[in-house]
């Protein structure tokens, strides 16, 4: 026995020191990583006190000889060391982009970031082969990746125009990083000439000839692009596969949406948007086979300047999907859509079989102001379904509409306000109401009890008189407690 | 007598050769996990310089996210926790606090520090819940929404959120925890640059304890005091940072922090939501997940990222560190029991073939086993019937490498993200890590032993760990 565990015992013993000084080489390693780091931060800081004012006078539009000197003698790593934050989160702002630019040119930096993109393609020579003959591609190196995604990251915060056909060609090289961050660059430069090979591109992807980048990496990068380019949409819009068109609708809507965003009336003319787009989105992507689409092809019929336009998004209102309807109706909130024909529509939906899309076109009736509001109001007030009228109650609550019908009512305000109001008051849970009537200020307050209170008198003899509206009478007692809970 | 001592031997024997063997798999596996996290966790970080998370925050199609804070009892925290969600960098956010019935002040704290109105509302579950009882907002912060309803659990008011919440993906958050300002725009990073269908993204759970906090945000990082809570700073930097990214790294993610985590909103109502028979949902829905998408044919990933932080309260005495590790490792049997046709089921893949079998094995049984080995092998060496060399292994497996584990956690952690930048926290750490297998596993594995008896016994008790208010 003994003689057989003595190799077993000696073997454990050597492992068990292996394993000893294995722990001691990690915590050596620990601690010179440390230090390294330390040095490394040290002397970042120092190139960072020596160099960051020169810098930043330069960055503020005043160049100097001296300056530019001082920082070309510098060695180029430590250049791109200096410059480094300037090109991470947040670093730069947009408006010392073009001041940047320019430095960077002066600087070689641009240069050198450009060759590190065309250098990596080229085929590195075999040791003891004539140069350049290898055909077997190079195996770059982690640095190697990381310096070059660096280099296409600089480019497109500088937002160089020149630049983008190196970009393009990225898109092809072999590690997704450098696709990914190629694409985030194409999408800051948005240079037109570069659209349509996106958009080959992101054919390609969904046809499954090509894996990366990610569709929706494409598609996020295709709609920063200006609208103008949206012509060499077409292809993708007629495409025959679903996927495809759906892709193409939605890059369209981000980029109109985006665009209306900024103006008010904004209006899809013919300068910005090709005929062809506003005819296949009229005709054939409205009637699409694919509800994503029908739905994002709404969204973009909106800011048609076609008076067809009106038609087709009132049918799209009835379409047989709930999730077309909810993307159609959502998109009427905008008060050139507050005609009666459309409005009419929309109230239509408040009847809707699905909750979402009763909720959108309330939400839609809210913002379309007065006339939308009215609207929601007088639904309210005949509807006889218990459902949506508490639904209502719910968007208005949640609006923050209660607040400035509770003031407007203090006011005088009549019509269907006042009555909505007073509606509000002998439900049977007019949470919104007490919630509103406790945090406003006490002058509101008075006066709205002022008003409120005969009327709620009144309905209280009513009530006494026909127990069956009891119940509905309790969230009216609530209010009653208003003035002791006020005086408390 | 003879016979007796044959019987006995041939038993230990057998044992033995069961703790050996869980060494050398668990010691075997983690050595595997810690290599490959080395490398990927470093590049990680050197990638992080081109991530591109401006052009994820300013993409109209970055998809929206709502942040759900399941509260039960949690009147210290829930305030600083919500504002700290609130702040969070995300174009598209929605925050819901669910109070699951509290009979503390947790409703009347987040109604007062908010000004919260009670409001009218509609509740369509998908996934049945016990009932609510009310709904509060403030107008002026919209994408806030508090839900008080009857108590029901963690998972029931988890599913209670997925009910109320309407963009694509949610975000479970307890209510102890702080995130970091980018933590979510980090998170959702793998979900929108990924060809695949990612339905799970986790982050780094990271221990606020010793950490200096202000209005929900992190401000200082430091170690935290006590000897107890340094220990499990090294736990938790072995865990995450080697442990969650290896099984990433292999496609055998098992297990994704319930604290903090998004999910795909309709993947997780189409596979059920979380369960209530399990006292970990959350390790109980990812299995859960790895189930559906095998039995429905769906191609699904799951992704673990290092870099988007949340900051949890760690236990800081024994007694709440018994009840959080004894319910971690009943948790861990229960799912393991309740999903173990995955266990070298084809359709699985890695999960059920390497991920499941080690942490049915190693994890789950392997707290018995090794608990029991402290035991039996010095027995067996007093009665003469374990050779001495044996002891030499034992403590080779169960100490020394344990160590060198763990100073391989500390090591990754200052290769990449630094968080503890002082070289005397870099020299607390490592003396932790080099001492956690003597003394601090052991406890740990006496906690996790007394779950395994838990689970064998039927438990299905929840033990509630209370806070000692580093988020307070």
């Amino acid at each position: 026995m003994g003689s057989q565990t003595e190799p077993v015992t000696q073997w454990a013993l050597t492992m068990l020191v292996c394993v000893l000084i294995g722990t001691c080489l990690l915590i050596a390693v620990a601690l010179f990583r440390h230090r390294q780091q330390n040095r490394y931060s040290r002397y970042l800081r120092s190139l960072e006190s020596n160099y960051r004012p020169i810098l930043a006078t330069l960055l503020s539009g005043r160049p100097t000889a001296q300056g530019i000197n001082t920082l070309r003698a510098l060695p180029l790593a430590d250049l791109e060391l200096l410059f480094d934050p300037l090109f991470s989160v947040g670093g730069v702002g947009q408006k010392h982009v073009a001041v940047l630019q320019a430095l960077c040119t002066e600087l070689g930096l641009i240069q050198l970031w450009q060759h590190r993109l065309t250098a990596g393609e080229e085929p590195k020579a075999r040791r003891g082969s004539p140069r350049g003959t290898s055909l077997r591609p190079p195996a770059p190196s982690l640095l190697h990746l990381l310096l070059r995604a660096k280099s296409i990251r600089n480019l497109g915060v500088l937002r160089h125009q020149p630049s983008w056909p190196l970009l393009v060609r990225a898109l092809d090289d072999p590690h997704p990083d450098i696709q990914s961050v190629a694409l985030r660059s194409l999408a800051t430069i948005r240079a037109p000439g570069s659209f349509p090979a996106l958009v080959g591109r992101l054919h390609t992807v969904v046809l499954g000839k090509s894996a990366s980048p990610s569709p929706r990496a494409l598609k996020a990068a295709l709609a920063c692009f200006d609208l103008t380019c949206s012509a060499a949409l077409l292809s993708s819009l007629r495409h025959p596969h679903r996927r495809i068109r759906f892709l193409g609708t939605d890059i369209l809507r981000v980029m109109v949406c985006r665009d209306a965003a900024l103006e008010s009336d904004f209006l899809l003319r013919s300068e910005v948007c090709s005929p062809g787009i506003a005819e296949i989105l009229l005709t054939n992507l409205c009637r699409d086979r694919s509800a994503e689409v029908r739905g994002r092809a709404a969204e973009v019929i909106a800011f048609l300047a076609d008076p067809r336009a009106t038609s087709v998004l009132y049918k799209l209102l009835f379409d047989p999907l709930w999730y077309v309807r909810l993307r159609a109706v959502r998109t009427l909130a905008k008060p050139r859509h507050s005609t009666p024909y459309l409005l009419l529509g929309i109230r239509d939906c408040l009847r809707d079989s699905h909750w979402r899309v009763r909720e959108a076109a309330m939400q839609t009736l809210i913002s379309l102001g007065r006339r939308g509001r009215q609207q929601l109001y007088e639904h309210f007030l005949t509807s006889q379904d218990q459902a949506t009228r508490e639904q209502i109650v719910e968007v208005i609550e949640r609006s923050g509409l209660m607040a400035s019908l509770v003031e407007g009512y203090g006011e005088g305000a009549g019509g269907v306000e006042a009555l909505i109001v007073e509606q509000f008051a002998s439900e049977a849970a007019p949470l919104g109401l007490s919630g509103v009537l406790r945090m406003s200020n006490p002058d509101v307050r008075q006066k709205f009890l002022e008003r409120f209170l005969p009327v709620a008198h009144f309905k209280m003899q009513l009530q006494e008189e026909t127990p069956l509206e009891a119940s509905a009478g309790m969230g009216l007692q609530q209010v009653l407690e208003f003035p002791s809970v006020l005086a408390a | 007598m003879s016979s007796l001592r044959l019987f006995l031997k041939d038993s230990i024997t057998f044992f033995n050769l069961l703790i050996l063997s869980y060494f050398f798999l668990g010691n075997g596996i983690y050595t595997i996990l810690m290599l490959l996290s080395l490398r990927a966790t470093w590049i990680h970080t050197r990638r992080l310089a081109y991530q591109g998370l401006d052009a994820l925050r300013g993409s109209p199609l970055t998809p929206p996210v709502t942040i759900l804070i399941p509260a039960w009892n949690e009147q210290d925290v829930i305030v600083n926790s919500l504002r700290s969600a609130l702040q969070v960098d995300y174009p598209e956010l929605g925050v819901i606090v669910v109070d699951d019935g509290s009979t503390d002040l947790t409703l009347d704290r987040l109604v007062e520090s908010f000004h919260l109105l009670e409001m009218d509302g509609a509740y369509r579950p998908s996934i049945p819940t016990a009932p609510i009882r009310a709904f509060y907002m403030n107008p002026e912060i919209p994408n806030l929404l508090v839900v008080s309803k009857v108590r029901g659990g963690k998972p029931d008011a988890l599913n209670a959120g997925i009910n109320l919440c309407r963009s694509p993906y949610f975000c479970n958050l307890d209510a102890d925890c702080l995130l970091e300002r980018d933590a979510l725009l980090r998170l959702m990073d793998p979900i929108v640059n990924s060809a695949a269908e990612t339905v799970v993204s986790g982050g780094i759970v990271r221990i606020l304890n010793g950490c200096e906090t202000r209005n929900g945000r992190v401000t200082k990082v430091g170690l935290p005091p006590r000897v107890l809570e340094r220990f499990q700073v090294v736990e938790y930097l072995r865990s995450f940072l080697f442990g969650r990214t290896g099984w990433h790294l292999l496609g055998g993610t098992l297990i994704v922090s319930g604290a903090f985590a998004v999910f795909h909103r309709a993947t997780v109502i189409e596979a059920g939501g979380f369960c209530h028979d399990t006292v970990t949902e959350d390790m109980d829905l990812i299995v859960q997940l790895h189930h559906w998408a095998a039995d429905n044919n769906r191609k699904i990933r799951m992704s673990f990222t290092s870099d988007p932080v949340c900051w949890t309260e760690c236990p800081s005495n024994l007694t709440m560190l018994a009840r959080q590790r004894r319910r971690w490792q009943l948790g861990l049997c229960q799912t393991l029991w309740k999903h173990s046709e995955i266990l070298f089921g084809r359709k699985y893949g890695i999960v059920g073939w390497l991920s499941f079998p080690f942490h049915s094995y190693v994890e789950g049984l392997g707290a018995a086993a090794e608990f029991l080995g402290y035991l039996l092998v010095p027995l067996g060496i007093l009665l003469g019937l374990v050779p001495p060399f044996f002891l030499v292994v034992f403590i080779l497996l169960g100490f020394i490498y344990g160590s060198f584990l763990s100073v391989g956690a500390v090591l990754l952690e200052e290769l990449t993200y630094r968080r503890y930048p002082r070289f005397r926290d870099l020299l607390t750490l490592l003396v932790f890590a080099m001492f956690e297998n003597a003394g601090y596993r052991q406890l740990i594995l006496y906690y996790r032993f007394q779950g395994v008896l838990k689970f064998l016994a039927g438990s299905r008790r929840w033990e509630k760990v209370a806070h000692a208010g580093a988020n307070a």
